[in-house]
């Protein structure tokens, strides 16, 4: 079955205008294509070619280029093979269109994305808060949040050298190793 | 919901006449540190290394602890690792249900001072600015003998009387309840009458009451029993009321 699927696959993705196909292995292939055309080859992929499993959403942060990445990874049981369909969108807005119509677990992972990220999906059935029901800083995932400088500024520490600690250094315990030193990395 | 007045009994003038309390407390004190039924909020991989304690090998249960199931019948609460800031709500809810003497243990580092998780968004970093921890095991995590001697550590401070980490709590509510709600908002609150607690406990004290706490009563709204729907077989719908 595999064997058939992919050729035919292929030659039909080739249709697609603005398309880049990379073939990682046998059961795994990238998919670059413009944000517009995503719901197209989605519907195609389910409706023709079998890829009825939804696995993730998954977004990433490219600051710099000032956009955001959202990978479509789709699963098809008939060939036992795995789409991912890259596309880039505009970081501001960052807004784009749910897919939750082709595919019902895209629901969450479109909210979870909405949390972390603040990309909002046109027509997702529920954009509220998810997992961080306690958050009411920025998204925290977004690149320009510092989670440091957050915690520095809400969080205090205690101290590393207590008078405590000073006693049972001097006796041969303690830290063997203080922080600083342990983070510098080794030449 | 109709108010239900109450009226506590005020210990303030119990005279100790008897002779013998002290040896009674001496022994009450004993008895409490062989008898202890432990709560383990399993929030992060610490939680790991009490079965281990607990079952034949180590048997926790020869120190005559126990786990216990409910936060109600129970003494000590054990926070087994990192503590995210939801959770730390549920850990303040368990914790003022459970009736004093109470203890609070805190295992792995990242009760400590955040642990792996020290730049995380998520997680609290110290947990003894919204509980009174009586005492820490650190590690990460800490093995079952190093459990087991922090449980020992532990009941040699309840014998001596040193843990009172439960007596803090009210002492120094107005604090606790500071940090509480700087994290998690001005309008934070709990079922628990944690002020008319320490009154009846007789351990009211100048900390007990401050800014934070007149704001908690500004912002405090009434409990009402929540409604919730069951809905059981096809079309049939059970009303019914669950207290929180």
């Amino acid at each position: 079955m595999s064997k058939k699927v992919t050729p035919w696959l292929d030659n039909l993705l080739q249709e697609i205008e603005g398309i880049e196909i990379r073939r990682k292995d046998s059961r795994r292939v990238r998919i670059d294509i413009a944000a517009d055309s995503l719901p197209t080859l989605l519907e195609l992929l389910r409706g023709r070619a079998g890829y009825v499993h939804l696995s993730a959403i998954t977004c990433v942060d490219w600051i710099d280029e000032s956009q955001f990445e959202l990978v479509y990874q789709l699963w098809s049981y008939e060939s036992q093979s795995l789409v991912s369909a890259h596309i880039r969108i505009a970081r501001d807005p960052g807004v784009y269109v749910s897919v939750f119509d082709l595919y019902q677990p895209a629901a969450f992972f479109e909210r979870d994305i909405h949390e972390m990220f603040g990309v909002y999906f046109e027509g997702s059935p529920d954009m509220s808060k998810f997992i961080l029901t306690e958050w009411n800083g920025p998204p925290p995932m977004r690149k320009e949040f510092d989670a440091e400088a957050w915690v520095n500024e809400t969080f205090e520490r205690k101290e590393y050298q207590p008078d405590w600690l000073k006693e049972i250094t001097e006796q041969g315990g303690g830290i063997v190793k203080s922080p600083e030193e342990a983070r510098q990395k080794k030449p | 919901m109709k108010e239900i007045d109450i009226p506590i009994e005020a210990s303030v003038d119990r005279n100790r006449t008897n002779p013998l309390a002290r040896v009674f407390d001496e022994l009450v004190r004993f008895c409490r540190s062989r008898s202890m039924f432990m709560l383990h909020y399993c929030t992060g991989c610490g939680a790991i290394e009490l079965p281990p304690a607990m079952t034949s090998r180590f048997d926790m249960e020869r120190l005559g602890i126990q786990p216990m199931v409910t936060p109600r019948q129970a003494d000590i609460l054990l926070i087994t690792g990192y503590v995210s800031i939801k959770t730390l709500k549920r850990v303040i809810l368990t914790y003022e249900q459970m009736g004093s003497p109470k203890y609070v243990i805190g295992i792995c580092s990242c009760t400590v001072n955040g642990g792996m998780y020290w730049q995380s968004y998520a997680t609290a970093k110290q947990l003894d600015q919204y509980l009174p921890v009586d005492l820490y095991i650190a590690g990460c995590m800490p093995r079952p003998e190093a459990v087991l001697e922090g449980m020992r550590k532990l009941m040699d401070r309840i014998r001596s009387g040193e843990a009172d980490g439960w007596k803090d709590y009210y002492r120094r509510y107005d604090w606790y309840l500071g940090n509480q709600q700087h994290l998690f908002g001005d309008d934070w609150q709990t079922p628990a009458d944690v002020i008319g607690e320490a009154s009846h406990y007789d351990l009211a004290g100048p900390g007990t009451e401050g800014e934070h706490t007149r704001l908690l009563q500004q912002c405090q709204k009434p409990l009402e029993p929540q409604q919730t729907f069951f809905q059981i077989g096809g079309s049939l719908e059970v009303k019914g009321e669950s207290h929180e």
